[in-house]
């Protein structure tokens, strides 16, 4: 038989890989992403609420989680160990809703703190009489965990009543499962209705999974039909393949659920004799303990790839969609420089413009209408660089996150934005022409209006506006209206490149504030190969 | 016996010429019709139990091996023990059983959240799949095929138009409830309107078969301990002329029972066919199937709770929410009273009451429609007469095929709502389209075209009426000065006038205002269809402004032009008539006189600028409306081509939209009037 050797060094690769697990997050709506969300809570429960305080003192008293599904009499059933009411019983459904603990008085320093279950509020009910209202009001009865203590319990066992596993009441069935994986043995309830449930079978399945110390209870089985119905469920556990998990069998008796509440203490004795042999036999209580601890460690071997993998998923989608959104803006980009190129900035107004330049139209005139015309360009290309993002988008499930889609238009739209880039533009361009001019040494200086409206022409009108250029060569020197050029074609990318990487930036912000990286799952994968080697 | 001999002859033949041959019904028949007294009758009815326990039997084994899911070898046995049976039976496949599953594997994802008690295994519903041919003949009609009533014909065959028009807008599977729903109301009217089919449903161990044998009156249905007692549906009934209905189910020949012959109670439930059903919640999933494919095609449904299980999220997260639409062809039964101590009963079902309530199924109480909850023990026979009641009372309105059939429609709708429906307004608006225009005439640059016309034409008529001093010097001005304005002109015609941009962008934010509103694949359309006129509208767009730009030479001159051009032609002359005479005096020539040589010339002098001030102000009125309409060719130009390319086509597809609106408005039975 192993024996549960605890090693610190263990424990600290225990709470390193518990931290990686809280730390995993799944954002993305991906098809697996609810499912990696739900594993992640429930390992995070496990290692909380049992692996990692379970290690930690190892003579902690036993934990044992009564779990079935709604009905199925698990509050009898722990009321009628204990010996007294302490779990309210009842013939509406769902009943239970308060988890109960019950323990030995000497116990309950155990767990009156926060060693297991520490995001549960502990409420303490001294011993009231029966048929007090027990659920206390004004507290949320899902997050509350009320702790009983009976002299009748043997020491080193605490009793858990859990609500339904299966409840119509959607909380109660997180908490059942949280609590289910707090146990160092499950008690899986079910009935004479009910052993061909698909619900209980589930649970059982997951207790074979993680390799539990499980005992079963076919509970309320009327009397006539014990043997059957017993053969019939062994059979089936058998084919389960747990034919070795220990069986009791509870007869449905007149008191049994419908109210008043307690089973003789025969109908639970065999059950009974069998927890405090698990309690008091040193060597039984090791081997349960040391069961369903190295079951859960063992289990981690499958579950922390599956958790990795999951978070891998999720940066796979989110590089995904961030190579949609880059796509779609270089390729815009690359649109609009050689639109650029082609001149297409002068067209329309400002083409109409130039042509009556200067008989018909003054510079300033012919200035903002480029300037415009230019704006117009960048805002067509972010916008159908958007139209294309939201389209790649529409594709991918993972674009479905209400942080992506709940986009509000920011307050500063692209189209301000885009008229300050320019503006800013135009005026550097007409400072530029001024130093030039300033710099020519000519007796009759050319107008600064005239070769700022020329040199933006060449730069805006690509081969339409080559008489412009000759102008301006006319007026500053060949020499003069290439540096002008130059410099002034240099700033218009770096204007062009600044709106687009602005624009990309803004699309993808909402991606960058998910926070989806590709550490996590070397992260998740690491801390378990670094518990592996402690083990 | 009375019963038998009653029946109609038709009926038999039938009933003899559908049933290729199988054990339990035509065993049960022949019983019955060679008995004549009243002896018979327990004949009939014991060799009927006799045939349902041969049939019973058969059954158990393929659901032991079920039971164990894991043993994936059993299971695959079992589909194909089922599929043979159903080859045998020769009732056929549904034609829609294959959809009916897709939708059950959706379901079942959808309720798989993951959570430690609901796990679904990959493999539970892997190898059991059945495929299925599409047969769906049914030659024979039974006597009375099912009459919907105006309303609900109208409102199906707006459907039927529905899904017509947007098939190509839709796809398919959003579509396709709809479909199911129009093929299941067809062929639900070609049966007999004279039968309602009941199904008994409910969980594992709640007692379903017990209570189908209580209103049967015998053991038809195997009750047992042992889960889950039924594997397959069995069905019962009450009177002839449904065996087409049962077909429907899929239920084989051999599964086909009647109930204890009672003339008392076959009056009551003339018509009824009640359908047991295997349980939906146990670790058998093809048992799930079974349920959810007939729970489609029946007219209605029996659920059947127990005490311990009335409140399982199964049960009401996976059937009774969604069908909260069926409450009127609902009837929910608390079975097993007797395990309930005395006032227990009223308490669960109140409670049971409240858990309907709060999956959103109207309740059938002080007379209103909806689902009808009682109280009964199938074992003791508390309660059952009044569920019999009921049942009677329900089925000889006949009304159940219909409201079945009109609740699958409103669902139908509901879930069609998203792509049909929108609470806000939708259409073009008048702005939008004027806004369209005008970023049109912008990538023209039609203001500028008009500006740019008003100036030349004021220029041109300040050069003709000028003083010919001005204009030589301005000539002078000229020549030492290129001008570059004619530079331009003379640049051969561009390719691209129109600035490709802004039309973009002008199409883009039609698109947007006009799809604003729109459900999804409307917008979509309609972006679509403005993407589609958007394209080569930039090189009409060229061409137009090419055509509607003014015409090329000199503008159209004013009738007084000339005139003004005369007396400054006099002026200039009175100037020179001036300076020769002063000449001539100085040279002396002529008789000095200088008052009035000065005179003339100063009159010259001034009154040429006068002309030239007076005339520029003159000229302003005809320039600016030269300007304009200049402007205005371009602009209107521009709008009609727009309108031809993109307007007309996006204002078809919000039509065909307003449209399919009002259809949808006439499935919900609510016509609204087209905004």
């Amino acid at each position: 038989m192993v024996t549960l050797d605890v090693r610190p060094q263990l424990l600290d690769a225990l709470s390193a890989l518990r931290d990686r697990v809280a730390a995993a997050r799944f954002p993305l709506p991906l098809a697996g992403a609810p499912r990696a969300r739900a594993n992640r809570d429930e390992l995070l429960a496990q290692l909380d609420d049992y692996l990692v305080p379970r290690l930690r003192e190892p003579e902690a008293p036993l934990l044992a989680v009564v779990g079935g599904s709604t009905g199925a009499g698990k509050s009898t059933l722990v009321n009628s160990l204990v010996g007294r009411r302490v779990s309210e019983a009842g013939v509406l459904r769902p009943t239970t809703r308060t988890p109960v603990l019950v323990c030995h008085p000497e116990d309950h320093h155990w767990f009156s703190g926060m060693r297991v279950l520490p995001d549960l509020t502990r409420v303490w009910v001294p011993h009231r009489e029966v048929g007090d209202e027990l659920l206390l009001p004004g507290e949320d009865p899902a997050r509350v965990l009320r702790v009983e203590t009976a002299d009748t319990m043997p020491r080193g066992l605490a009793l858990l009543d859990a609500p339904d596993i299966d409840s119509l009441v959607a909380d109660n069935r997180v908490l059942a499962a949280e609590l289910v994986c707090a146990a160092d043995v499950w008690i899986m309830v079910t009935t004479a209705a009910r052993y061909a449930d698909a619900v209980p079978w589930h649970l059982l399945r997951t207790a074979k999974e993680y390799d539990a110390t499980l005992v079963t209870v076919l509970d309320r089985v009327p009397h006539q039909v014990v043997s059957e119905v017993s053969r019939q469920y062994g059979a089936l556990l058998t084919k389960a393949g747990l034919g070795d998990v220990p069986r009791f069998t509870v007869p449905e008796l007149p008191e049994s659920a419908w109210g008043s509440g307690l089973l003789p203490a025969s109908a639970v004795a065999s059950l009974r004799t069998w927890l405090v042999h698990l309690v008091q036999d040193p060597a039984a209580r090791q081997h349960a303990m040391t069961r369903t601890a190295h079951g859960v460690l063992d289990s981690l071997k499958a579950r922390m790839p599956e958790l990795a993998s999951a978070a891998a998923a999720q940066y796979a989608a989110a590089l995904r969609l961030t190579s949609a959104v880059d796509t779609a803006y270089d390729s815009e980009h690359a649109r609009v420089r050689g639109r650029l190129q082609a001149g297409a900035v002068l067209a329309g107004d400002a083409l109409k413009r130039w042509r009556a330049f200067p008989l018909d139209c003054s510079g300033q005139e012919l200035l903002d209408a480029l300037v415009e015309s230019l704006a117009a360009l960048l805002l067509c290309a972010v916008t159908a660089a958007d139209e294309r993002v939201a389209e790649a988008w529409r594709r991918e499930p993972a674009a479905r996150a209400p942080e992506l889609t709940g986009r509000e238009p920011s307050l500063e739209s692209p189209e301000h934005r885009i008229g300050i880039a320019v503006r800013r533009w135009r005026r550097e361009l007409e400072e530029y022409a001024e130093e030039e001019v300033r710099e020519l040494d000519r007796s009759v200086a050319p107008d600064p209006e005239v070769v700022a409206v020329l040199v933006a022409t060449v730069l805006l009108g690509g081969r339409r506006a080559r008489a412009a250029g000759e102008r301006l060569a006319e007026r500053i020197g060949a020499h003069g209206a290439l540096r002008l050029r130059d410099r002034g074609g240099r700033l218009l990318t770096e204007t062009v490149d600044r709106v687009m990487h602005t624009e990309r930036e803004r699309c993808l912000a909402p991606l960058d504030a998910l926070d989806v990286h590709p550490e996590p799952q070397a992260e998740l994968i690491a801390a378990l190969s670094v518990l592996q080697k402690e083990r | 016996m009375t019963a038998v001999t009653d029946q109609d002859h038709t009926e038999h033949a039938d009933r003899a010429g559908e049933n290729g041959g199988a054990g339990g019904e035509r065993s049960a028949e022949g019983a019955s019709t060679e008995g004549t007294s009243g002896e018979g009758t327990t004949e009939g009815g014991a060799s009927g139990g006799g045939g349902s326990d041969r049939g019973a039997h058969e059954e158990p084994d393929g659901s032991k091996s079920g039971n164990g899911r894991t043993q994936k070898a059993d299971g695959s046995e079992k589909g194909r023990h089922a599929r043979v049976e159903r080859d045998s039976a020769g009732t056929g496949a549904r034609a829609d059983a294959g959809r009916i599953d897709s939708a059950s594997a959706e379901a079942a994802d959808a309720w798989d959240d993951g959570l430690i008690a609901r796990r679904v295994s990959e493999e539970d519903g892997g190898g059991e799949r059945v495929p299925v041919a599409e047969v769906r003949g049914h030659s024979a009609l039974p006597s009375g095929p099912l009459v919907y009533d105006g309303r609900l014909r109208s409102r199906l065959e707006a459907l039927r138009e529905l899904v017509g028009l947007s098939r190509t807008r839709l796809d398919s599977r959003t579509l396709a409830e709809a479909g199911r729903v129009l093929d299941e109301a067809a062929a639900r009217r070609r049966l007999s309107g004279q039968h309602t089919v009941v199904a008994i449903a409910g969980a594992t161990g709640s007692g379903k078969s017990q209570l189908f044998n209580a209103l049967a009156g015998v053991p038809i249905s195997e009750t047992g301990v042992r889960r889950p007692t039924t594997a397959a549906p069995i069905a019962c009934s009450w009177s002839d002329g449904g065996a087409t209905l049962i077909e429907r189910l899929g239920i084989p020949p051999r599964l086909r029972r009647r109930p204890l012959q009672n003339p008392e109670a076959e009056a009551q439930l003339r018509g009824l066919v009640l359908v047991d059903l295997p349980d939906h919640d146990s670790a058998a999933v093809q048992h799930r199937e079974q349920v959810d494919r007939v729970l489609a095609l029946v007219d209605a449904v029996i659920w059947v709770v127990d005490p311990e299980k009335y409140a399982d999220a199964v049960l009401h997260e996976r059937y009774l929410r969604p069908m909260a639409g069926h409450s009127e062809v609902m009837f929910v039964v608390l079975n097993q009273t007797d395990r309930l101590p005395g006032d227990a009963t009223h308490q669960v079902l109140d409670d049971l009451r409240r858990l309907l309530d709060e999956d959103g199924i109207a309740l059938g109480e002080y007379g209103e429609p909806g689902a009808t909850v009682l109280a009964l023990s199938a074992l003791t026979g508390e309660g059952v007469g009044e569920l019999r009641e009921a049942l009677g009372q329900f089925v000889a309105e006949r009304g159940a095929p219909a409201r079945r059939i009109s609740a699958d429609l409103d669902a139908a709708a509901d879930g069609l709502r998203p792509v049909y429906a929108t609470r806000r307004r939708t259409g073009l608006s008048e702005e939008a389209r004027d806004e369209f225009a005008a970023r049109l005439a912008d990538a023209v640059g039609a203001s500028a075209a008009g500006e740019a016309a008003e100036r030349a034409w004021l220029r041109n008529a300040n050069r003709a009426c000028g003083t010919p001093w001005l204009r030589l010097w301005r000539w002078y001005q000229d020549r030492s000065q290129p001008v570059t304005g004619r530079l331009s002109l003379r640049t051969p015609e561009d390719a691209e006038a129109t600035a490709r941009q802004r039309v973009e962008q002008a199409v883009r934010t039609l698109a947007d205002r006009a799809s604003t509103g729109l459900p999804a694949p409307w917008a979509q359309a309609v972006r679509e269809a403005a993407v589609r006129g958007s394209q080569g509208l930039p090189e009409a767009l060229d061409e137009l402004a090419a055509r509607a730009g003014l015409p090329p030479g000199r503008p159209p001159r004013p009738g007084w032009w000339p005139a003004a051009v005369l007396i400054q032609a006099c002026m200039t002359l009175l100037q020179v008539v001036g300076g020769l005479w002063l000449l001539g005096q100085i040279i002396g020539f002529m008789a000095p006189n200088l008052g009035v040589p000065v005179l003339l010339m100063l009159a010259g002098i001034v009154g040429g600028p006068i002309v030239e001030w007076s005339c520029r102000m003159a000229a302003r009125g005809p320039a600016r409306r030269y300007g304009t309409e200049a402007e205005r060719r371009l602009r209107e130009a521009a709008a009609g081509c727009g309108r031809a390319w993109v307007l007309d086509p996006v204002a078809a597809e919000l039509l065909r939209y307003r449209e399919v609106r009002e259809q949808y408005g006439r499935v919900t039975g609510v016509v609204t009037s087209p905004r």
